[in-house]
């Protein structure tokens, strides 16, 4: 039995509250900062206030990607360089596309930072039935905390020290299961869903090492694995939604059904042009920026994708 | 000059600071039988390398036959024996007589031709030191080093082109009123005819590279911890060797530098009254012509994989050569540029006049938290401090690009390297170096050339991406020209660039890659250097 850790987590939204949960499931002391109303999910307790996070030792940042800047800003004066600031955002942030860490890095004084990502839906994460996760960090020692912190016999936590990767891939993953959900709805046949699925993961891991990353992390929990899930899982907003595009139904009307945020939705004409200016092949990106964005049919994305000319390495 | 720095009693303190190491090392040899089985292994390696009856063979070989039958404390005592013998042999000398002459009668470089024969008198009359002030100017951070300098041990970081580069920098340390440093010199220039005797009495410590077990690099480095947790300043080039492209570094190795961090938790640990705090200063030193530039990128451009690591026989080792090296800064004002940039805590902050770290909001914060483990403990561990180390290189190297030094020379190789790339269409460096044709260009066009480039340096400089040369500053293209033609001349056994009527060429297109490399990094040249992604696949 290791020592008990303290773990502030900042963000009461859905994902927040869960990893909350998981914390306290693994027995750290957890302390939820958030403005909502509700009360904190059970063994957590509640604080409006950024100094809340002074005492703990894991921080861990759970909000939008567009708020994800700000709210490192205001937490900054209650840290020193013995917080271990992590976040589970999901996005990457500017026109040049900073990864998270990043773009919190001048924020504060926290310098052992990491993102945790993976294949696992809020809701199952709540619910405490058996997750993986991953938990990037260039320091050894956060992987190791946040296993201590979050890990459970109902979570698992895989650790890597390419953050870049972890980051990249979580954001990527997140794009390319819009595209998923785009195909599936699509008609496309079981085999062209898996061709279309492997080929989403070889270029979700070159744009992955173009930023930095490693290609392995592509391939790893936090792209691949998150990738089949969205494959399999109805309740996936981000495949929602794919499938509401690929209906014709407009960006606006599938947003409102879905009444959760999609990161996806912002970063991928964003990637586009990133893979252009970056001379990363990208195909499949660009297909999907015209189908959700231009109002290209989806019978001519399809076309457009079997007709695209191969990679020097295909 | 404050006589009270540590260093000025070096001699009396060394026996302690050997004894010292030579515990630590001891102490934290959790197997000697490794270590010992690992240096065994990699010294008959290097000596069966160089000779096949080398003497040192038959007493290594002797200690790999007992090594098995040794009991465990006879192995401990073995251990020690050559961790002594290591660090005695680290251990450096520093002379305040000669300190003092070196650095009154500068430039160091004919000093140093001299000295090994002459008497301070002689020196004397050879030179007129307060003429020489101006040929190496020292400008960037100065005074908020200096007021740092009693509040912690300060680490200076600086680029590194040529082996003149440790004494300059000695030399610019005296010149700013700050104490000198200590720093590792390869062993190789302890035995340069023209260099052995500075590194013996300045304070400077040997560093064997052809040494590669681990029991002789954890006496390095433990040496150099010591060194910092004591109070000697050092001096590091991070880059780990002299940079074979001229261009800045910008990614570094770090090394021995990586042991601030260690001294400062170690000063800040349980029982200790309060950390000793440690600054890193990087600093750049930039030359209008470089002593080895001819070598360095020859090396430079050989096959990968075939660079020599040490190189023993080069400019600096010929007397006349440097003799003739000396003369040049003589003649030019700002001929060398020493810049201290913004100083550092070992994690990469900026740090106020107070010594104090500032986060990036510029808030104060406390250094040793970055040593505290995630129970609240301080601590030293190997993994998070190489980490910190690298982000530390990474604010280096930042520095480095934002006080890079631009000279006449550099600006006027970068537009020659230009015309060549336009006239040869193409950017393949080999291609380059192999255009056989005179590419001719009217000295018209250069001078104009040169003068746009310095004025899109000039706008960088605004916002701290880069510092234009004080000379070139208002200088016309033609006057910046004509002085890197005259800087050139006599230095190189080619011509780096010709000139005849009204006409410019290159003479020698390795050399114009050479200079125009220090602005490869700026985007403002030719770059064939730019590292690999970090974490790009392997």
């Amino acid at each position: 039995m290791s020592p008990q850790h303290r773990v502030a987590i900042v963000g009461g939204g859905l994902w927040g509250r869960a990893l909350a949960s998981a914390a306290a499931r693994a027995g750290s002391e957890v302390t939820l900062i958030s403005r909502r109303e509700e009360a904190p999910p059970e063994g957590v307790s509640a604080s409006r206030d950024f100094s809340s996070a002074t005492p703990a030792r894991i921080v861990l940042l759970a909000v939008p990607s567009k708020h994800a800047v700000a709210t490192a800003h205001e937490l900054g004066p209650h840290l020193d360089g013995g917080h271990f600031l992590i976040h589970g955002v999901r996005g990457l942030v500017g026109e040049g596309l900073s990864t998270i860490c990043e773009a919190i890095r001048r924020e504060t004084p926290a310098r052992r930072m990491g993102a945790l990502g993976g294949p696992v839906l809020a809701a199952e994460l709540a619910a405490g039935s058996p997750s993986l996760m991953v938990i990037g960090s260039r320091f050894r020692e956060v992987i190791e905390a946040v296993r201590e912190g979050f890990g459970s016999p109902g979570l698992r936590l895989y650790g890597t020290r390419d953050l870049t990767g972890l980051e990249w891939a979580s954001a990527l993953s997140g794009c390319f299961a819009v595209a998923i959900g785009y195909a599936l709805e699509s008609g496309l046949g079981p085999g062209l869903v898996g061709a279309f699925t492997t080929r989403t993961v070889h270029e979700a891991a070159r744009i992955a090492v173009a930023a930095g990353g490693d290609q392995a992390t592509m391939l790893g929990l936090a792209g691949l694995g998150d990738l089949l899930a969205a494959v399999g899982q109805g309740g996936r907003p981000e495949v929602t939604f794919g499938r509401a595009l690929a209906r014709g139904e407009s960006i606006e009307r599938a947003k409102s059904e879905l009444g959760e945020r999609i990161e996806a939705l912002t970063l991928l004409p964003k990637l586009g042009a990133w893979t252009v200016a970056h001379g990363v092949r990208a195909p499949i990106t660009h297909a999907i920026v015209e189908g959700l964005f231009q109002g290209v049919p989806r019978e001519e994305v399809v076309r457009e994708l079997m007709n695209a000319p191969f990679g020097a390495d295909e | 000059m404050n006589q009270g720095a540590p260093i000025f009693h070096f001699n009396e303190a060394r026996a302690s600071i050997v004894e010292e190491v030579v515990d630590r090392v001891t102490a934290r040899a959790k197997d000697p039988l490794t270590l010992l089985g690992d240096a065994i292994y990699n010294e008959v390696r290097r000596l069966t390398a160089s000779s096949s009856n080398h003497p040192g063979l038959a007493e290594w070989r002797a200690l790999a036959r007992r090594l098995h039958t040794m009991s465990a404390s006879d192995q401990k005592d073995e251990l020690r024996r050559l961790a002594k013998h290591h660090a005695w042999d680290v251990a450096g000398n520093f002379n305040p007589r000669v300190y003092g002459v070196a650095t009154r009668l500068m430039p160091p470089v004919l000093g140093a031709i001299v000295a090994p024969l002459a008497t301070a008198t002689s020196l004397r009359r050879l030179v007129d030191a307060a003429a020489l002030a101006d040929r190496i100017a020292i400008d960037g951070h100065v005074a908020h080093v200096s007021s740092l300098v009693e509040k912690g041990t300060i680490v200076y970081v600086p680029t590194h082109l040529s082996n003149m580069d440790s004494i300059v920098f000695g030399y610019a340390l005296d010149r700013a009123g700050l104490p000198p440093a200590t720093y590792g010199a390869g062993k190789n220039l302890f035995t340069n005819p023209v260099l052995s005797f500075f590194m013996h009495n300045l304070g400077a410590y040997k560093v064997d590279r052809r040494l590669r077990h681990t029991l002789y690099k954890d006496v390095l480095k433990t040496y150099s911890t010591v060194l910092i947790e004591r109070g000697y300043h050092s001096l590091f080039f991070p880059g780990g060797t002299r940079s074979r492209s001229g261009g800045v570094e910008r990614r570094l190795k770090l090394g021995l530098a990586g042991t601030g961090i260690e001294a400062f938790a170690r000063t800040g640990g349980e029982g200790a009254s309060h950390a000793k705090r440690v600054f890193f200063v990087p600093a750049t030193i930039s030359y209008l012509v470089t002593l080895e530039a001819e070598t360095l990128i020859s090396d430079f451009l050989q096959e990968a994989g075939k660079h020599r690591y040490i190189i023993e026989d080069d400019e600096s080792s010929r007397v006349e050569k440097v003799a003739a090296f000396a003369n040049k800064l003589l003649r030019h004002d700002g001929g060398v540029v020493i810049r201290f940039g913004e100083p550092l805590d070992p994690f990469g902050n900026r740090v106020d006049h107070e010594g104090r770290s500032l986060d990036g909001q510029g808030r104060v914060v406390d250094g040793l938290s970055y040593v505290r483990n995630r129970f609240g403990k301080i601590t030293i561990d190997a993994d998070r401090d190489a980490q910190y180390t690298r982000e530390l290189g990474e604010a280096i190297c930042q520095s480095f690009l934002r006080h890079t030094v631009v000279l006449a020379t550099h600006l006027t190789a970068a537009v020659m390297m230009n015309r060549l790339r336009r006239a040869a269409e193409t950017d393949d460096l080999f291609a380059l170096l192999r255009v056989r044709q005179r590419v001719a260009v009217p000295r018209l066009e250069v001078a104009a050339e040169i003068a746009a480039l310095r004025d899109t340096l000039l706008a960088m400089e605004k916002n701290n991406e880069v510092v234009v040369g004080a000379s070139l500053r208002a200088a016309s293209g033609e006057a910046i020209l004509r002085e890197a033609i005259r800087a050139w001349q006599g230095t190189h056994t080619t011509p780096v660039v010709e000139e005849q009527g009204s006409e410019v060429w290159i003479g020698d297109a390795s050399l114009v890659f050479y200079y125009q490399n220090r602005l490869a990094a700026h985007g403002l040249a030719l770059d064939v250097l730019a590292p690999k992604r970090e974490g790009a696949a392997a």
